[in-house]
């Protein structure tokens, strides 16, 4: 079988050997020099001590190319005037969902697009037919459209299903102590709205409670002669 | 430039109009009423009428590229804005990168020289002189 596979002559299958892979770029490789530079190389061989024969040109002789003006050591943004959009992007913390971006457009767009096929890649993948010319419809063609009156199924109603806005939710935060808004907003990300309300709560309800006591005292001084002033306290504390 | 922004302006602008008429159809057909079927009607024809009105206006913007991978986040439901940051953050890091390789091998050239002066000092001296064009010695 050895016999069989066809083995070039080890002289010519050589890396070393050959002129045209490596012997044309190697210095070692004897050849006509076409610069007039020095003919030099450096023999290294173990053992022996450094030796330079007078064969070759220096790699290093070779003319250095000319430096560009941008490399990849130039501060691109700085170059490309970037420096604002690196700041407005990088700096302040860009909401994740696409409603954030598009916060007009009605129906909740923060799901996947794969999952009711409204991706954009399908409109690559799947070019729609177009070039045709778009005419109005004609008075049997809407016959088409008659609709059976009626709610649709709820799969359906995905026009009413709105994203939820949490901004109302933020400036609620900001509404109370400063000091306490980072702990709100990790209990609001773990709990929801709840939380939040029963931090607030107390306080309107001390200042509702502060300012009925006063009207209190105020409409018993007024009626300290009337017939049946419990009734009349009574009232108030409800209203 | 402000002509550029204009015509971005027109088409978005038709593009709201068409996403909120179908929105109002929408509305209409979600809970259908029989006296509803006129006020359909009209609507299904100024949807045509629109379509032909963005289809109009292609024209006006035929040399806007848009990346690829915008449309991956996009089909996410991600901010296309993270794409740009993205973006940003590799070009930095890339930048960055390609500058240290860049430093190394701008000192490795000075180490070697060095060292090279040291072991052939006779042969680096003929190669400063011809690097500096005065020619071997």
């Amino acid at each position: 079988m050895a016999d069989m596979i066809r083995r070039p002559d080890p002289m010519q299958s050589s890396p070393r050997s050959s002129p045209r892979d490596r012997g044309s770029r190697s210095p070692a490789y004897p050849r006509q020099d076409s610069s007039g530079t020095l003919k030099t190389t450096i023999s290294l061989a173990p053992g022996k001590t450094p030796a330079v024969i007078h064969t070759g040109s220096f790699y290093l002789v070779k003319d250095i190319p000319d430096e560009a003006e941008i490399t990849g050591s130039t501060n691109l943004l700085n170059y490309y005037n970037l420096e604002h959009s690196y700041n407005r992007f990088l700096n302040k913390k860009v909401k994740e969902e696409l409603s954030a971006f598009l916060p007009h457009l009605p129906g909740n767009i923060d799901s996947p697009g794969i999952q009711d096929n409204s991706s954009l890649r399908s409109l690559i993948e799947k070019t729609p037919i177009t070039g045709k010319e778009l005419t109005q419809l004609s008075g049997s063609a809407l016959s088409g459209f008659r609709l059976h009156p009626g709610p649709l199924p709820e799969q359906y109603q995905l026009m009413n299903q709105m994203t939820q806005k949490k901004k109302r939710h933020k400036k609620k935060i900001k509404d109370s102590e400063k000091g306490s808004t980072l702990q709100l907003s990790q209990t609001d990300s773990a709990t929801g709205e709840p939380e939040t309300k029963k931090t607030k709560r107390p306080k309107k309800e001390d200042d509702q409670k502060d300012s009925k006591k006063k009207r209190k005292k105020d409409k018993k001084k007024k009626k300290k002669h009337s017939p049946e002033p419990t009734a009349a306290n009574g009232t108030d504390v409800t209203t | 430039m402000a002509d550029k922004t204009e015509k971005f302006d027109t088409l978005e602008q038709k593009l709201e109009l068409f996403i909120e008429n179908t929105r109002q159809m929408g509305i209409i057909v979600s809970d259908f009423q029989p006296q509803g079927q006129n006020v359909l009607n009209q609507k299904i024809q100024t949807m045509v009428t629109e379509m032909n009105e963005i289809d109009k206006l292609r024209t006006q913007v035929p040399d806007v590229h848009v990346p690829l991978e915008v449309f991956d986040y996009i089909d996410q439901g991600r901010n296309p804005n993270l794409y740009t940051k993205d973006c940003l953050e590799k070009a930095l890091a890339k930048n960055e990168q390609v500058k240290g390789k860049t430093d190394s091998l701008k000192r490795f050239k000075a180490m070697l020289l060095l060292e090279l002066s040291k072991v052939f000092p006779s042969e680096m001296e003929m190669y400063r002189a011809l690097k500096q064009g005065r020619g071997p010695t």
